[in-house]
């Protein structure tokens, strides 16, 4: 039922080394190298901040966090659901070359995708990090939490990667499709706004996995409330999970044979 | 016997749609709407431990699917296939990352074949002391030329010392003096009694470099085993020689000529020719075929069935029963199988070992017969003994009749008298090779006799000129070939047989001869004279 995520356990040692490679080749010719991958999100937190808070005035604080703060690590949490979202989806179809000519374990290709992207986001992570905790001046035992919600955002991507990678190779329309999806869930996870505005219709956002990262990230920086403090949405974020998993081994083992014919 | 690599009974198919939303119009309307292409069709074959096997096929044969399915890269459709072992496929642009430096690269490869970096970095010397790239190693691969970047490829896949090497068309490129390396390491491959699946549509290469070879050919295994074997049926293929059906008869039966005896008579040249003709299970199968002689030049063919023999068959021809087929020129041997839907399948008679006997000659005034095996198969070839000098003078029509005048003569047979030679004129169509023959009127003339050039000894050929008048009108429409016999009544009656050589082209008429019914064309472009008759609707 776990056949592609016993495989990828097994090479665990080969998805480190290629996401490595991964890094290498993304800045490969550039000089200043990995600083792009931090110049850019950076700059995207910027204008959103500025864009909200200072030209649409709504920028006050939410319930006693301020404004950039809150914005910075909930943007820290969503580049790194956004990446891997976007990464791992193509990750068969950016690798065609090697899946065609070389005899490889493909089904590891989502778990390289998202373990580059986790590095990238920690070193956003680390700099916002510094500047949220020198602003805030506080630093709270339930900002280990992260590795927590790190790891939750991690085996969620690998099941959505799972289920998306396979569809892709498949359909590039697909993949179009799941470009444009990602651009909805972007401004429907409450990343510059509250969840809190809906009032009752909060459970409709809730039902979003992406939202349980970023709330979870949030909690940990200014909330100090503990995963377990909200049982019955942390069981639903592992229930999808697992079911995502479950859907993810079987479209890999029922596209392979596809995809591997027609990339 | 060890066993590397056994494919058992695979097929692959492909779907080829024409529109691109078919598929799925065909889930909707669950109508076939896709061609079935099969790149496999029922392949088994083992590999044997430590031996290189070389597979054989042109372009789009199936063979870089199959090398695709033993190495993962592919599933095949149905069908078995067992790995002992670790494969590496050595093709030289896979895996290389052209924005990465061709040192990033090894290890880049390395990775995705399975070794950890510390593996690699013990190899990483050989590596690049292997590729040549020296300081080159730490540039981007995009600004390699194509020979180095199959250098770094190649340095790659053989330094990491797999069990089984997949080499696919690789040494096609690089410069000689890496190819030869090249084959010096896979040479050391195989000495270490690793096993080496090489992959080419040259013959040469896999017969010089492995000791078994298969041949794919649309998807079909034709045949495996011995490497110069398969060499030489695949390169009897692709130089169009032969078809593939008259291969696949000639693989499935087992058959050989085991005797040749020929001779001459009073009535002309005759051939016995002993041998078998078995299937797979040993049975005799002559009944099914005839035995076929072709002229290698015109294509005429006569063939007669087999009978059987003692052991095995047996088959006679005859000049006289065929006519004018015995003649100068060259001839091969075939066994022909007629089909069910009426098409023959011709393939040529292993004659090996044939043992070929002339027998005591009666008649001396025949041509010379030679027996030759080339390549395993037998072939006769027939000389006329001297030669004939001749000439064609001059070609004129009067009232549908077609003069024809010239000269032939051979060098120290003297010719006083009218009787002394006798000489016949032939027309052959060279669609049903059905034969005309006319008289030849011979006259006296000193052209030779008086020429200095043919005739230095001083000998007499006066009765040189030859004549002949042919009524056109009569002729059936085709395209013929012309022979001239040249037969002397005294001693050494040597008889000759020879195309007409007409090389004065003015002599002749330009314009092809046209009546209210037919058009008669003399075509002399090629020397010999041929005539073309043309009916008019």
């Amino acid at each position: 039922m776990f056949d592609i995520y016993k495989e990828m356990w097994k090479r665990r040692k080969m998805i480190q080394a290629l996401s490595i490679q991964e890094i290498k080749r993304e800045y490969a010719g550039t000089l200043l190298g990995f600083v792009w991958g931090l110049a850019n999100p950076l700059m995207r937190i910027a204008v959103f901040w500025f864009v909200f808070s200072i030209g649409a005035r709504a920028g006050g604080p939410v319930d006693g966090a301020p404004y950039f703060a809150w914005l910075a690590i909930g943007m820290a949490a969503w580049f790194l659901l956004n990446d891997g979202f976007r990464l791992t989806q193509k990750s068969f179809r950016s690798k065609r070359s090697i899946i065609k000519n070389t005899p490889f374990p493909v089904a590891i290709l989502p778990a390289v995708q998202i373990l580059f992207s986790y590095y990238i986001h920690l070193i956003l992570l680390a700099v916002v990090f510094v500047l949220t905790a020198l602003s805030l001046q506080t630093v709270s035992l339930y900002n280990f939490q992260l590795i927590y919600y790190d790891f939750a955002a991690l085996m969620l991507l690998l099941g959505i990667g799972s289920i998306t990678a396979p569809l892709v190779a498949v359909s590039k329309d697909f993949g179009r499709f799941l470009d444009t999806i990602l651009v909805f869930l972007f401004w429907m996870t409450p990343i510059f706004w509250s969840a809190d505005n809906l009032g009752r219709f909060e459970w409709i956002i809730k039902l979003n996995p992406f939202h349980y990262i970023v709330q979870g990230y949030r909690d940990s920086f200014f909330y100090d409330i503990g995963f377990w403090e909200q049982p019955v949405y942390t069981f639903y974020f592992w229930v999808l999970v697992f079911i995502f998993f479950l859907l993810g081994n079987y479209l890999h083992k029922r596209m392979k044979p596809i995809f591997l014919d027609t990339l | 016997m060890d066993v590397a690599v056994s494919v058992k009974d695979i097929t692959k198919k492909y779907s080829l749609y024409k529109d691109p939303w078919g598929p799925i119009k065909e889930v909707v309307t669950r109508k076939k709407l896709h061609k079935d292409f099969f790149a496999l069709m029922g392949v088994t074959i083992e590999f044997p431990k430590g031996e290189s096997i070389g597979i054989l096929g042109k372009n789009g044969s199936g063979k870089s699917t199959l090398l695709k399915i033993i190495t993962g890269i592919t599933e095949p459709t149905s069908g078995k296939v067992d790995v002992h072992g670790s494969i590496v496929f050595l093709d030289v642009s896979s895996g290389i990352d052209s924005e990465l430096s061709g040192y990033d690269n090894i290890f880049m490869k390395g990775t995705l074949l399975g070794y950890s970096k510390q593996e690699m970095l013990a190899k990483i010397d050989d590596i690049i002391e292997f590729s040549e790239l020296g300081e080159f190693i730490g540039q981007p691969v995009k600004n390699y030329s194509s020979g180095m970047k199959a250098k770094l490829g190649f340095a790659i896949s053989v330094n990491v010392d797999p069990d089984i090497l997949i080499v696919d068309e690789a040494l096609a490129v690089g410069d000689s003096s890496f190819q030869k390396k090249c084959m010096e390491k896979m040479n050391d491959f195989k000495l270490q009694g690793k096993t080496i699946i090489f992959v080419s549509h040259d013959n040469h290469a896999v017969e010089s470099f492995c000791s078994k070879a298969a041949w794919i050919h649309q998807g079909e295994l034709i045949t495996y085993g011995d490497a110069k074997f398969v060499g030489s049926m695949y390169a009897e293929f692709m130089s169009g020689r032969k078809p593939i059906e008259s291969i696949q008869a000639e693989i499935q039966y087992e058959h050989a000529i085991e005797q040749v005896h020929y001779g001459t008579t009073e009535d002309g040249f005759n051939l016995q020719l002993n041998g078998f003709v078995r299937d797979q299970q040993m049975v005799d199968v002559q009944g099914r075929f005839q035995l076929a002689i072709r002229d290698n030049r015109t294509g005429e063919t006569v063939m007669k069935d087999l009978e059987p023999a003692s052991k095995g068959f047996t088959v006679s021809f005859s000049e006289t029963e065929f006519p004018l087929f015995f003649k100068p020129g060259k001839f091969n041997f075939w066994l022909r199988e007629e089909m069910e839907n009426k098409k023959a399948v011709e393939f040529s008679i292993w004659a090996g070992k044939a043992d070929i006997r002339e027998q005591q000659s009666k008649g001396a005034d025949h041509f010379q017969y030679q027996f030759k095996v080339q390549q395993n198969s037998l072939e006769l070839a027939i000389e006329n003994i001297g030669k004939v000098e001749q000439q064609v003078n001059r070609i004129w029509v009067e009232d549908e009749l077609l003069h024809i005048e010239g000269v032939a003569f051979v060098r120290g047979y003297e010719t006083k008298f009218e009787n002394d030679v006798l000489m016949k004129f032939y027309l052959t169509d060279l669609s049903s090779f059905e034969r005309c023959v006319f008289p030849v009127e011979v006259s006296e003339t000193e052209e030779i006799t008086e020429n200095p050039a043919y005739n230095p000894q001083g000998k007499v050929y006066n009765f040189s000129r030859f004549k002949v008048v042919l009524d056109m009108a009569e002729l059936e429409p085709g395209r013929y070939e012309s022979h001239l016999s040249y037969r002397m009544a005294n001693a050494p009656h040597h008889r000759f047989l020879n195309l007409v050589w007409a090389s004065k082209l003015n002599e002749y008429p330009r314009e092809p001869y046209s009546t209210e019914t037919y058009t008669a064309d003399i075509q002399t472009a090629n020397k010999y004279l041929r005539l073309e008759k043309t009916a008019k609707s």
